[in-house]
């Protein structure tokens, strides 16, 4: 049976697309085009925006509380990172198995992803709070005595990051309990057979395999660690002394409170450069270690 | 595929149409004569009594009808520099004591001098209101109508004060009785070796620094040169603030409140006093209830103080200077910063700019805490004194800020990060770069 396309003509499918490029131009290009040039001007909403060259970029780099945001930044990245990729696959093969109840489990570990940031803030607020929160009551029934998690400046960055990992991940989970459903039982049970050990299967055969989902879940995580803002907005405020302000807060602080558009632009796209070098190198490193082939 | 081109014609027409008759019936409006004011405010609480306060107005006005939008006071000030950006701010709308002068200096105002000065009962007003407006705004002139002023005060607990026999603070109180009520206030009940009572608590927030550099007749900036050089006044003030956490062991460091909203640590009871602004009053109610009995004073009065200076700044209403309605707007912000006004659109604790308001028997509410309201009444007389400049949230920590810039240098010292002269000097070369950067 032959089908006549005389009907068709070569403009008709950009109609149906045009709605979405719209949108896409409107709501993140022209944006994304915009705060590049902004970056190169003084503009405080208020006035008309001046050109004043590179100054803003040169203003950051020679701002020493900049290095400090950006180092806070690498080191959320570094801790968030790592912690949603081995907690999420230790969550995925803890329940990648059928008992009674798993279907709670996986909930259970799944419901923070979906709760507010600013909730789950102010919950860990109290959580961790010196002399009333319970972690460190537990601590002093241990006969530990404990720190200051959020107030003191050495370790806040590392109770916030965690506080976020916690949150997300269940997410890695389940996105690691997909890639875990897709690998033969068959590979593993003829490791079974030949003597491997559950350990052995699992570093020989699991892991290895589950390289495309581990390489995803790593690009994601990478890009999702710099979306830090609410959770340091609702539990430290990027304090003590700038101790866990990150360039999106940063960005944040500049733009709607300092009301320095120019330089919160300049702020964004350090960020943008630091996400995309980021992921380029994930893609570059792919194929060292991601196996497509069972 | 040609009557699909032809509905989405007719589609993009019945649009314009549309779009057309809205545009046209606004334009219908005007040419009837009627002037129509655009007032926006920030504030979403009281949306229904503004709406009230509208109508009353319209009543008495005829040919004026005002147009209200409220926003959500984060949304608002990005939402209105935009329309001032766009030369479209409304007629009237709500403007804050920090903005002052960096509006004033974009010539964003309608000059009041006028208006204040030919058509406004002063006897009506407290004028010192009006006055540190014009001091604030930094051009000599009026730039908007107070509606209502927010002092700073020292919150105590009556029922703690009791139980320790000390008399409660009073207009002679001085630093050193103060201090040593807090010292004597700050009990571990338990003994357990973890204070449960605190005799005061602070950080580096503004409103609990800044009330002590004034009591103290000090000055943390250089308004002549626009830098940041706290005078010896300004360096005893925050010396002995923070002797009261590092010495006296009489307020914690902040890091030990880090659970705490910073204003529930009083009404909580975990502290005996707290000074901040008097806006306090209302959470204070609503988070202790009758848990304990407490009260309102002034700031001691430091030893270079003479008990005249309040630390307070004025919520306005202001006047866009582009405005084709300029008699009809100013008659709506004479009438929305005063008589039109009434007790249950304010927050307790913010005190009218209309003096027969405040002097009221129901602006003290003798029925409920603070039973000694009249301390407010006392401050609205008094001069004001702020620290308000250009850029005045960015090197002061304020809002998402307020871990940062001199705040966070205060909080910094008191949780022992730095030493005194250590935060000073760091506070010095930051607030100042801040500074240069917008006036020079």
């Amino acid at each position: 049976m032959k089908y006549s396309f005389s009907w068709y003509k070569k403009k008709d499918p950009w109609i149906f697309l045009l709605p979405t490029l719209l949108g896409l131009f409107v709501f993140r290009l022209g944006p994304i085009i915009g705060s590049f040039l902004l970056s190169f001007t003084d503009w405080d909403i208020i006035k008309k925006p001046n050109f004043i060259g590179l100054e803003n970029y040169i203003e950051l780099f020679n701002n020493p509380s900049f290095i400090e945001v950006l180092s806070n930044t690498l080191l959320f990245a570094f801790m968030y990172v790592i912690g949603v990729t081995v907690i999420g696959l230790f969550l995925a093969v803890l329940l990648n198995r059928n008992f009674k109840g798993i279907s709670f489990f996986r909930s259970a570990f799944y419901t923070p992803v979906v709760t507010s940031a600013v909730a789950v803030g102010i919950i860990w607020s109290w959580i961790l709070s010196p002399n009333y929160g319970v972690l460190n009551l537990m601590l002093l029934k241990l006969g530990i005595n404990p720190p200051y998690w959020l107030g003191d400046t050495s370790i806040a960055l590392f109770t916030v990051a965690s506080v976020q990992v916690w949150k997300m991940a269940g997410y890695y989970m389940i996105v690691f309990l997909a890639g875990l459903q897709g690998i033969p039982r068959s590979l593993l049970e003829a490791a079974h057979i030949d003597g491997a050990s559950p350990r052995r299967s699992f570093f020989t055969i699991t892991l290895p395999l589950l390289s495309p989902t581990t390489f995803f879940v790593v690009s994601i995580a990478i890009i999702d660690s710099f979306k830090n803002f609410e959770l340091i907005y609702a539990m430290t405020k990027g304090g003590p002394q700038n101790a866990t302000n990150t360039l999106v807060y940063d960005v944040f602080l500049n733009a709607f409170v300092y009301y320095r558009m120019g330089y919160a632009s300049t702020v964004a796209y350090i960020l943008l450069a630091l996400v995309a070098g980021f992921s380029l190198l994930n893609f570059t490193l792919k194929k060292h270690w991601v196996n497509y082939q069972y | 595929m040609k009557k699909e081109y032809k509905y989405l014609t007719l589609i993009l027409i019945a649009l314009l149409l549309s779009v057309s008759f809205i545009s046209a019936s606004g334009t219908q409006e005007e040419q009837s004569g009627e002037t129509v004011l655009q007032y926006w405010s920030w504030d979403p609480e009281a949306k229904e009594s503004n709406e009230a306060l509208i109508l009353e107005f319209e009543a008495a006005n005829p040919g004026i009808t005002v147009e209200l939008t409220t926003l959500e006071p984060k949304e608002y000030w990005t939402k209105i520099r935009i329309m001032a950006n766009q030369k479209k701010l409304p007629d009237v709308f709500n403007l804050s004591s920090g903005y002052l002068e960096e509006w004033a200096s974009n010539d964003l105002l309608l000059n009041l001098d006028s208006y204040i000065e030919n058509d406004l009962d002063q006897s009506k007003y407290y004028m010192s209101l009006f006055d540190a407006g014009k001091d604030t705004a930094g051009k000599g002139s009026y730039f908007a109508a107070p509606y209502a002023l927010v002092t700073t005060n020292l919150f105590y607990n009556m029922d703690a004060f009791d139980e320790a026999g000390i008399a409660y603070p009073d207009k002679n109180w001085t630093w050193d009785d103060f201090r040593n009520a807090a010292i004597a206030l700050t009990k571990d009940k338990n003994n357990d070796g973890v204070i449960d009572q605190w005799g005061y608590w602070f950080y580096g927030r503004y409103a609990h620094v800044e009330s002590w550099v004034y009591s103290n007749n000090g000055h943390l900036l250089d308004r002549k040169n626009m830098s940041f050089d706290p005078d010896a006044q300004a360096m005893e003030a925050l010396r002995f603030l923070t002797d009261l956490v590092l010495v006296d062991k009489a307020a914690p460091p902040k890091k030990e409140m880090s659970a705490f909203r910073q204003q529930d640590v009083f009404p909580q009871a975990a502290a005996a006093m707290f000074v901040d602004g008097s806006w306090n009053i209302a959470n204070n109610r609503t988070v202790a209830g009758d848990n304990f009995r407490w009260g309102i004073a002034e700031i001691p009065v430091g030893p270079s103080g003479d008990g005249t200076i309040t630390y307070g700044w004025p919520d306005y209403v202001a006047l866009s200077p582009t405005g084709e309605n300029s008699d009809a707007a100013w008659k709506f912000a004479k009438f929305v910063s005063g008589e039109g006004l009434s007790l249950d659109m304010y927050l307790a604790g913010k005190i009218p700019s209309y003096r027969s308001l405040t002097e009221s028997e129901e602006f003290l509410e003798k029925d409920m805490q603070p039973y000694n309201k009249e301390v407010l009444i006392d401050q609205a007389g008094e001069t004001m004194r702020t620290s308000f400049t250009l850029g005045w949230g960015e090197w002061r920590g304020y809002g998402a800020a307020e871990t940062l810039g001199f705040n966070g240098v205060i909080d910094g010292i008191i949780d022992g990060e730095f030493s005194f002269e250590d935060g000073m000097e760091k506070a010095d070369k930051n607030i100042n770069t801040v500074l240069d950067r917008l006036y020079r």
